[in-house]
C-alpha cells in the first residue's frame, strides 16, 4: 500500500492526467443522466403528478394527450360508470402569453380545480378556485413565476395563487385554470365562440378498487375512448420512450469508455514497471500485495476523477441552470459513481493478470532486468 | 518520421491499447454526433423544404410558427414589397391520421399554398405525404388518409422525402387545412384571413438575405431564411448546445487519451531517443516520429470506430432518432487526427530535455 502512494506521488503527472480523463468521463455522465432526467420530468410531470388514478383518451388519439379531443356524451357516461368516484374535464393547450412584458408560451390545463384534474400536491400557496386565477408549475427549463405575478393569455389575467413542483406538460410552463377560463381563452383565441372540447378526463375511483381494472372496464363499456391508469398513461407518453432508449445507449457507450480507458492504462503502467515487480517479487513480496498495490492506485485514480468530475458537473448544472434546468440527483449520482468505481476495477483485471503472471526467477537471469 | 511508422509497423501491439480506447472514443463521437443530427434533422424537415424561399412571422413570435399570426393587410404589404414574386400561407397542428393497415400515426398536418423544390403545387383536393409514413406505414399515392378525431378523408397525391418535425407531415392546400381544423380542433383554428406564417416566393436571383432586410423592416414583420428559422427553434438550439459540449468534452478525453499515452511511451523509450540524438537527430524528427505514429494509430482508430458505429446503428431499434451524416463524419475524422496530434506534442518537454550524452552514460 504504501509503494502504491509512493509511487503515485511521484508520478503525480501522470496520474493526475489519467484522473482528469476519468473526471471528464463522469462529467459527461452525469450531465446526460441530469437533462435527461429534467427533460423526462418535463414531459411527464403534468400526469405523474395528477390526482386523477385513470386518464380517459379519445381513441383514435394514441393516447397522446395533444390530439385527444373527448366528446360532450362521454363526460357523463365515465360519471355514471360502476366505481367511478369523481370525474374531471382536463383542456389541453399551447397559448401565447405575456408575463411582466416578457411573451411565453404557456401550456394551459383547464379543469374542476376540485376535482381529479390538478396536481395532488401542492407545493406553495393554494389551488385556484374561480376565474382568473391559476395554479403554476414550470419545467427545469423555465424560468419560475411567482404566486401573485399575473400571465396574460388571450386578454385573460391570471394571478399565480398557486405552485406544483414537477407538473408541467410539454416541457412548458403551466397553468392550471378553471375549464371556463380554458374556453374562454381558446374561443378568444379563435375568434368566434367555438365549442371546446376537454382533451382527457382525469377519473378518482372509489376506494379499494383497482384503477388499472376500473380503467379497462370503462375502454370496454364506452365506445371510442381508451382509459388508462396514470402510471401506463405517464409510460405512454409521446417521446418518453425514445428519449430513455437514447440515453440509455449513450450512458452504456460511456461506461465502456471509462472501462476501457482505464484498463488500458493501467495495463501501460504495470507492462512499464515490470522489471520493478519482478525485483519486488524476488525480494520475497507476495503477489497478493502487489495487486493490491494496483488495485489501491485504480481506486484512488478513479475515485478522484469521479469526485472531481462529480463537483464540476454540480457546478457547471448550476451554473447553466437557465438554460438546462437541471440539477444532480444524490440517488443516480451516488450510484454512478459507484458504478464507475466497481468498472474501473474490473477493467484493471488485464493489470492484474500481468502481476500475478510475473515469475520472480526472471531477476535471477543475466540481463533479465 | 520513418522510424516512427517502421516502429508502428513492427510492433502493432505496443499501440493497440491506445487504439483500443481511441476507436471506443471514435465510436462515442459518431454515436453522439448521429444522435445530435438525427434529433436536428428529423425536426427540421418542413423548414428545409423551403430552403431558396423566406418565412415571415410576426415579429412578436421569435420566429416560432405556433406562436406567430400574420394578417391579410400584412401579407398585402408584403407581396408589394420589391424582390417578391409570391406571397403564401403556412399553418401547422399537430393531429392523427389512419393508413390503409389501419394503424393511427402521430402527423404534423401542414397547410400550404406554394410549391417549393422540395414541395409540389398543394393538390386540390390531395395530399402530400412524408415519406417516413411511407417507411413506416406503406403509405403510397392512392391511399387514403383518415386525418383528425373526426376522421377526414385525404387522398395522397404523392410522397415526398425528409419531411418529418418529430412526427411525419402531411401537407394538404391552405384551405382544406381550414375545413380539417375547423372541424377536428376548432379551438386551434386561426381566425379568418390569419394565418401562422407567410411564405415568400423571391424573384429569381435575389439576394435572400438583402430581401430579408428588406421584409423584416415592415413594422410587425421577421423575415427568415429557412435556416435562420430552424436556428430559431428553442428545441435544435438545446439540442445542439447540449451536444455540441458534451462533443466536446468527448474530443478532450481523446486528447487527455493521446498525451497519457504518447507521455508513457516516451518515458520508456528515453534510452533510445538519447541514442538517436546522439547519432544526430534533432527533436523534430523525434517529434515527427511521435506525431505521425499518432496519425496513424488514429486513423486505424477511425476506420474501425466508424464500422462498428455504422454496425452498432444499424442495429439500434429504427424509431430512434439517429443519423450519420457526411460531413459529420468528415468532422469527426479532422478533430480526432488533429486532437491525436496535439495530444501527442505533449511529449515535446520531456523529449527537448533529452540529453545525447545520456547514449555514452
Amino acid at each position: 500500500m504504501y509503494v502504491a502512494f509512493k509511487e503515485i506521488r511521484r508520478s503525480l503527472g501522470r496520474f493526475t492526467l489519467l484522473s482528469l480523463a476519468v473526471a471528464l468521463l463522469v462529467i459527461l455522465l452525469l450531465f446526460f443522466q441530469a437533462v435527461a432526467g429534467t427533460l423526462t420530468s418535463g414531459l411527464t410531470g403534468g400526469l405523474e403528478s395528477s390526482s386523477a388514478d385513470v386518464l380517459v383518451y379519445d381513441v383514435r388519439a394514441r393516447l397522446n394527450p395533444a390530439n385527444s379531443l373527448i366528446p360532450a356524451p362521454v363526460l357523463t357516461q365515465v360519471s355514471e360508470s360502476p366505481d367511478v368516484a369523481a370525474v374531471s374535464p382536463i383542456g389541453l393547450s399551447v397559448f401565447t402569453g405575456t408575463t411582466d412584458g416578457d411573451e411565453i408560451d404557456v401550456q394551459l390545463v383547464g379543469g374542476d380545480p376540485t376535482g381529479p384534474s390538478v396536481p395532488a400536491e401542492i407545493a406553495d400557496g393554494r389551488l385556484p378556485q374561480g376565474p382568473g386565477e391559476g395554479l403554476f408549475s414550470g419545467s427545469g427549463f423555465d424560468n419560475p413565476i411567482e404566486i401573485g405575478q399575473t400571465v396574460s393569455v388571450e386578454g385573460i389575467d391570471f394571478e399565480v395563487v398557486g405552485t406544483a413542483d414537477d407538473a408541467a406538460f410539454n416541457l412548458l410552463p403551466t397553468l392550471y385554470v378553471t375549464f371556463e377560463d380554458f374556453t374562454s381563452a381558446s374561443q378568444n383565441r379563435a375568434g368566434i365562440p367555438i365549442e371546446v372540447a376537454p382533451s382527457l378526463l382525469g377519473v378518482i375511483v372509489v376506494d379499494g378498487a383497482d384503477p388499472a381494472e376500473v380503467a379497462e372496464q370503462l375502454t370496454q363499456s364506452i365506445v371510442g375512448i381508451e382509459a388508462l391508469e396514470r402510471p401506463a398513461a405517464v409510460d405512454a407518453l409521446p417521446g418518453v420512450g425514445q428519449i430513455t432508449q437514447s440515453f440509455n445507449i449513450l450512458y452504456v457507450l460511456l461506461y465502456i469508455v471509462v472501462a476501457i480507458v482505464t484498463g488500458v492504462f493501467f495495463l501501460i503502467l504495470t507492462v512499464q514497471k515490470q522489471d520493478a515487480l519482478v525485483l519486488l517479487r524476488a525480494i520475497g513480496t507476495g503477489s497478493r500485495d502487489v495487486v493490491t498495490s494496483v488495485l489501491i492506485q485504480v481506486l484512488v485514480v478513479v475515485g478522484a476523477g469521479a469526485v472531481i468530475g462529480t463537483v464540476i458537473t454540480a457546478g457547471l448544472l448550476q451554473l447553466t441552470r437557465d438554460v438546462f434546468g437541471a440539477s444532480l440527483d444524490s440517488t443516480t449520482t451516488t450510484l454512478s459513481v459507484a458504478a464507475i468505481v466497481v468498472l474501473g476495477l474490473l477493467a484493471s483485471v488485464g493489470a492484474v493478470r500481468r502481476v500475478l503472471a510475473i515469475d520472480p526467477m526472471q531477476a535471477t537471469r543475466s540481463g533479465a532486468i | 518520421m520513418m522510424i516512427g511508422i517502421k516502429e508502428l509497423l513492427r510492433q502493432p501491439g505496443r499501440f493497440a491499447s491506445v487504439g483500443v480506447a481511441l476507436t471506443v472514443l471514435v465510436v462515442l463521437l459518431t454515436v453522439l454526433g448521429g444522435f445530435l443530427d438525427g434529433l436536428e434533422l428529423n425536426q427540421t424537415g418542413p423548414y428545409r423544404a423551403h430552403e431558396g424561399r423566406l418565412l415571415v412571422f410576426s415579429e412578436q413570435s421569435e420566429n416560432l410558427i405556433q406562436r406567430s399570426e400574420l394578417n391579410k393587410a400584412q401579407a398585402t404589404q408584403l407581396a408589394e414589397v420589391d424582390g417578391v414574386a409570391a406571397v403564401g400561407a403556412l399553418n401547422q397542428i399537430a393531429s392523427t391520421a389512419s393508413a390503409s393497415d389501419g394503424e393511427i400515426l402521430d402527423i404534423v398536418l401542414f397547410g400550404y399554398d406554394l410549391a417549393t423544390d422540395v414541395l409540389p403545387p398543394p393538390p386540390s383536393d390531395g395530399a402530400v405525404a412524408d415519406d417516413a409514413m411511407a417507411e413506416s406505414n406503406d403509405v403510397a399515392a392512392g391511399d387514403t388518409l383518415i386525418v383528425g378525431a373526426n376522421s377526414e378523408p385525404v387522398i395522397v397525391a404523392s410522397v415526398v422525402g425528409d419531411l418529418s418535425q418529430g412526427s411525419p407531415t402531411v401537407w394538404v392546400s391552405t384551405n382544406r387545412w381550414r375545413e380539417i381544423v375547423e372541424v377536428s380542433n376548432p379551438a386551434a383554428l386561426p381566425p379568418e384571413d390569419v394565418n401562422q406564417a407567410l411564405v415568400i416566393e423571391p424573384v429569381p436571383d435575389a439576394d435572400l438575405d438583402l430581401l430579408a432586410a428588406d421584409l423584416s423592416s415592415i413594422d410587425g414583420i421577421s423575415a427568415v431564411t429557412a435556416s435562420g428559422a430552424i436556428d430559431s427553434l428553442p428545441v435544435v438550439q438545446q439540442q445542439s448546445t447540449t451536444f455540441e459540449g458534451i462533443i466536446g468534452l468527448t474530443y478532450v478525453v481523446t486528447l487527455l487519451v493521446v498525451a497519457l499515452f504518447f507521455a508513457l511511451i516516451t518515458l520508456e523509450r528515453i534510452g533510445l531517443y538519447a541514442v538517436l540524438k546522439a547519432v544526430g537527430a534533432g527533436t523534430k524528427d523525434l517529434m515527427a516520429g511521435i506525431s505521425a505514429q499518432a496519425v496513424c494509430v488514429s486513423a486505424v482508430a477511425l476506420i474501425l470506430g466508424f464500422g462498428i458505429s455504422l454496425i452498432f446503428i444499424n442495429v439500434l431499434p429504427a424509431d430512434l432518432p439517429v443519423r450519420l451524416v457526411p460531413s459529420r463524419l468528415g468532422q469527426i475524422a479532422v478533430g480526432v487526427v488533429f486532437t491525436s496530434i496535439i495530444g501527442s506534442l505533449f511529449s515535446l518537454r520531456r523529449v527537448l530535455r533529452i540529453d545525447p550524452a545520456e547514449a555514452i552514460g
